[in-house]
């Protein structure tokens, strides 16, 4: 029975922090607002609290306190005022410690579902002053501390972990400090709308990919040509065993491939429709892949993808539309990371 | 095959500071610690530290708790089973952070090494408070705070920086650590009572005297109390300060009373003659007798009362340095009329014991005639006979009064005192033993007097009507130089090697002198300031009726100013460095436009965007000029230029 009522306490404590921080993080929102790309932080909008440590340390100093009127020590009276003093000056400058700090978003590169996405948070410090033990952070997702020195800026990156293709969004992200001694902790919400864009994961396992037509709507025996070899790449799945290097493998033991240009420049083709799954999902999953590999070996690909045509092309710009139409393939609602 | 990992090296910047800290705090505590105590302090240090350099593994937790449960049951032994008390205490912390060591693995855990390197120097506080020990907590502070915010920043930092910010916090926390110190109301009761086994607590006075018991007196050169006199300093002969009354005698030993309140004491006492106002400062005693001369008319020291035999004595005992201010009236009377119930006390011995000096009184006082002569004839023997002073005297056997009158005739105060007192008793005078101490030394650059353990000394007061009770000191009859000299210029017989006759140089007796005074200056302005001393500066201050409500809603007040003062400061300090002219008048620009610049966008890519909405050629222009000035060759007229292009621009826009 006492166990039972201990469970309930404690996961109504639980439940009774999480309602205040919901409370508390929707108050700041509100009072607050949105907030521009680039933003200086007031001392308005900074928060701070002490740490399980503070809450020691304060027990520590009420503790001498008492020793000291118990003696009437004078010399431990100093010593239990100086240690107060510090606490209230440390309160102070960890407050000080954020305000005038410029927060500005600094990008997030696209990633595939599964990994991270990574917020790029620059902070810049244009006081004469070292800003010490900084800390971006969302949740239980926090980025490395760092400290600031006078005129100093840096990037801190905060790691997001993705489960699903689309557009995430970040609508809120704090930045803290434990400056100086770890007594208390200040901290300040800021509201930007952050999104990322992740890319479909891409399948382990994947069949070739069909034979394409050319340009010219010949048939081709393979996804690449093979006219003239044109060198070695390392062995990729997806890759024709023909293809593979067997001699070079019996000698060094890598798996390579040979790449062979085909005279007519062939491209190839993916298509949305002719992949053989039912699954949509598992399908993006396919060409995914399939775009990688076609980006990894630079030979020209295109995509069709609901009527769209992207391509035929390589490179960077064109690997990102690619899988940027796959990642958004009736999903434009961006997720949010309600953390 | 599992690999032994060892620690990580994470603490190899961080942990030399913690314990450059930790030894700091147990510095003082060194010569109180057991050997054994300060051996597994010292070698834990060094084992941590080897462990970290070399990538050891960590002892494992069943041999740390072997290793707690020996240290805690040694620390019990050590003190026959004491755990409470500074002693104990300060042992079990040295042993605690050594086993602390020995379970550090993460940064954080250093914190509780810090809290325990703070509690130790607090320890050392309360069992002794020099001059030094003042800069050594402020340097023990800064130094855990240092090593504190070492293993707390990132390792770009280097000590000395963090040394820089310790200062800087430590410096902004002073103003507000001397204004609680002031305001931050002192009270007289302690919750509670902690025996504090100051081994530099001096031995007081003892309530107790049995001269023939003892063998040997040593001298001590530990303070006593420290006097300043208003006026002039009295006269060696008056300056006897009065501690126990010994009023009972058992053949061996005198004893007194436990002290108490009367009520009626001062009632007692003729105040007469002119009086003598001076302050004292007392060294802790762990005793209750509060010293004064004759006969304290007046003193400002809480809880503190006149007993039955007018001497001062203190509720709880004086286990601090305290300082108090006394008036008395050296010339008073006491008990002009006494009781016959006292009369027959004060004149009572055994039976049984020291017949022969029993005798001896009775033979004199009827050859002399009358009380004052028989008085004189007792001091006249001691004075012309072969009594002789010494420290040194020889144990005296069964009846130790008849051996030392009529055998040894050798001892200090304590024998003549308590010999006279028997003389007279059992010549029917009421008589008493007093313990106190008589004469001091006189600092010439203080203008106060030190009075040392010994200067501890015994002598008698004796009731005759009318007169009252009054002082005789019978060791004047036998050396007069022990009471009329200063100690230190006085040599007798047979105690010059426990002296050491080597008189030191005229200088280095000036320098003590001198570290005397400012030792004295500082007890009493700050180690003594209590209760007492508060409410006094308090009204120096211009508070009226200072009491606590009063002190802390001024400290309240103070501390809101200056911690106001103090992020004034802060603000000042981080504030960001003022904009330059051209930055500012761009961001006129930027917002006249209604297009807000976006991240990372260069001033021309801009103003490409801005001509999209914008068909004037004034952003170009006005771009054109901004990077110019921006990062131009400095020393041109771009920034003139650019404000009439902007404001004339933003000007167009509002239109």
């Amino acid at each position: 029975m006492s166990y039972l009522q201990t469970t309930t306490d404690f996961f109504s404590t639980v439940a009774l922090r999480r309602a205040l921080q919901k409370r508390a993080l929707g108050w700041a929102r509100k009072r607050q607002g949105s907030d521009q790309l680039i933003t200086r932080l007031i001392s308005r909008r900074i928060y701070i609290l002490p740490t399980a440590v503070g809450f020691v340390f304060g027990i520590m100093v009420f503790t001498m306190l008492l020793g000291s009127m118990n003696y009437n020590n004078n010399l431990s009276f100093l010593l239990t005022f100086m240690l107060a003093g510090i606490g209230f000056v440390a309160m102070h400058q960890c407050q000080r410690n954020l305000v005038g700090l410029e927060i500005a978003f600094a990008g997030v590169d696209p990633t595939f579902a599964g990994q991270v996405a990574v917020y790029k948070i620059a902070i810049s410090n244009h006081s004469k002053n070292r800003r010490g033990h900084l800390q971006i952070y969302v949740g239980s997702i926090s980025s490395h501390i760092d400290d600031l020195l006078p005129g100093e800026s840096r990037v801190f990156h905060l790691e997001v972990p993705t489960t699903k293709r689309g557009r995430i969004q970040l609508t809120r992200f704090g930045i803290r400090t434990l400056f100086p001694f770890e007594l208390f902790r200040a901290w300040a919400w800021l509201h930007m709308d952050l999104t990322g864009l992740v890319y479909p994961k891409p399948a382990a396992e994947v069949p070739l990919p069909p034979a394409t037509q050319t340009a010219h709507g010949h048939r081709q025996h393979d996804a690449r040509g093979e006219e003239d070899f044109a060198g070695l790449r390392r062995f990729h799945e997806g890759d024709s065993p023909r293809h593979v290097a067997w001699k070079a493998y019996a000698r060094t033991g890598d798996m390579l491939s040979k790449l062979f240009s085909g005279a007519d420049t062939s491209s190839q083709w993916f298509d949305f429709d002719q992949v053989s799954v039912a699954d949509v999902e598992q399908r993006l999953a396919i060409l995914t892949r399939w775009i990688v590999d076609a980006d990894r070996a630079q030979v020209d690909y295109g995509l069709r993808l609901t009527g769209e045509e992207y391509g035929p092309a390589h490179g960077e710009s064109h690997r990102h539309k690619c899988l940027e139409a796959l990642a958004l393939h009736e999903n434009t609602a961006p997720y949010i990371i309600h953390k | 095959m599992s690999k032994r990992i060892g620690t990580d090296g994470s603490l190899l910047t961080s942990l030399p500071w913690t314990l450059a800290a930790l030894a700091f705090s147990v510095l003082p505590h060194l010569p109180f610690l057991p050997m054994w105590a300060t051996a597994t302090f010292v070698l834990c240090c060094a084992w941590r530290w080897q462990i970290e350099r070399k990538r050891w593994r960590l002892p494992p937790a069943w041999s740390r708790i072997v290793l707690a449960f020996v240290c805690f049951v040694s620390v019990y032994l050590s003190y026959d089973g004491a755990v409470s008390g500074v002693g104990p205490g300060s042992a079990l912390l040295a042993v605690m952070a050594a086993l602390k060591l020995l379970e550090t693995k993460k940064r954080r855990d250093q914190f509780v090494l810090l809290f325990i390197s703070i509690f130790l120097i607090m320890s050392s506080l309360l069992r002794e408070q020099f001059l030094w020990s003042f800069p050594y907590l402020i340097a023990g502070v800064i130094l855990t705070m240092t090593a504190w915010l070492h293993m707390s920043e990132s390792r770009r930092t280097s000590i000395g920086g963090s040394l820089t910010s310790a200062l800087r916090i430590a410096g902004y926390a002073a103003p507000l650590m001397i204004a609680m110190w002031i305001f931050f109301p002192r009270i007289a009761t302690p919750f509670w009572a902690v025996p504090i086994d100051t081994s530099a607590a001096t031995s007081g006075l003892s309530d107790r005297m049995s001269p023939g018991d003892i063998s040997s007196l040593s001298q001590s050169d530990k303070v006593a109390f420290r006097v300043s006199f208003d006026d002039e300093i009295p006269p060696p002969h008056k300056r006897y300060w009065r501690g126990y009354i010994l009023h009972t005698f058992n053949g061996r030993t005198w004893t007194g009373s436990e002290p108490s309140i009367d009520r009626t004491a001062k009632s007692e006492v003729s105040y007469d003659g002119s009086p003598v106002s001076y302050q004292v400062t007392m060294e802790p005693t762990q005793q209750h007798s509060v010293f004064a001369l004759d006969i304290p008319e007046d003193w400002d020291l809480r809880q503190t009362n006149m007993g039955p035999q007018h001497q001062l004595a203190r509720i709880h005992p004086i286990d601090q340095r305290i300082t108090y201010r006394v008036t008395s009236y050296p010339d008073s009377r006491l008990n002009v009329n006494l009781g016959s119930f006292w009369q027959e006390r004060y004149t009572s011995l055994p039976k049984d014991s020291n017949q022969e000096t029993f005798a001896l009184a009775i033979q004199m006082r009827e050859a002399a005639g009358s009380d004052e002569v028989f008085i004189n004839q007792v001091l006249q023997k001691f004075n012309t006979e072969e009594f002789f002073y010494t420290l040194e005297p020889p144990v005296l056997g069964a009846d130790p009064v008849d051996r030392f009158l009529f055998d040894s005739r050798r001892g200090f105060c304590e024998h003549y005192a308590s010999a006279f007192a028997v003389l007279m008793r059992a010549a029917g005078i009421p008589s008493r033993v007093v313990l106190g101490y008589q004469g001091g030394e006189i600092n010439p650059m203080g203008r106060y007097m030190i009075v040392r353990q010994a200067d501890a000394h015994a002598w008698n007061e004796v009731w005759l009507p009318k007169r009252g009770w009054y002082r005789i000191d019978p060791t004047a009859a036998v050396a007069p130089e022990r009471i009329e000299e200063g100690r230190s210029s006085a040599m007798f017989d047979g105690i010059g090697a426990s002296w050491g006759l080597n008189a030191p140089s005229e200088f280095l007796y000036q320098l003590t002198l001198t570290w005397d005074v400012i030792n004295t200056k500082w007890n009493e302005w700050v180690l003594a300031y209590g209760p007492d001393n508060q409410s006094q500066f308090m009204e120096w201050l211009g508070m009226e009726n200072p009491d606590w409500r009063k002190m802390m809603l001024t400290l309240i007040a103070i501390l809101i100013a200056l911690i106001g003062i103090i992020s004034l400061l802060l603000v000042i300090r981080y504030r960001p460095p003022p904009k330059d002219d051209a930055a500012r008048l761009y961001a006129k620009f930027t917002n006249a436009t209604g297009v807000s610049p976006s991240t990372g966008e260069t001033p021309s890519a801009y103003c490409k965007r801005v001509r999209e909405t914008l068909s004037s050629n004034a952003p170009n222009e006005i771009t054109e000029l901004y990077l110019q000035a921006r990062y131009g060759p400095e020393g041109n007229d771009e920034i003139p230029r650019l404000r009439t292009a902007i404001t004339e621009f933003a000007r167009e826009a509002r239109v």
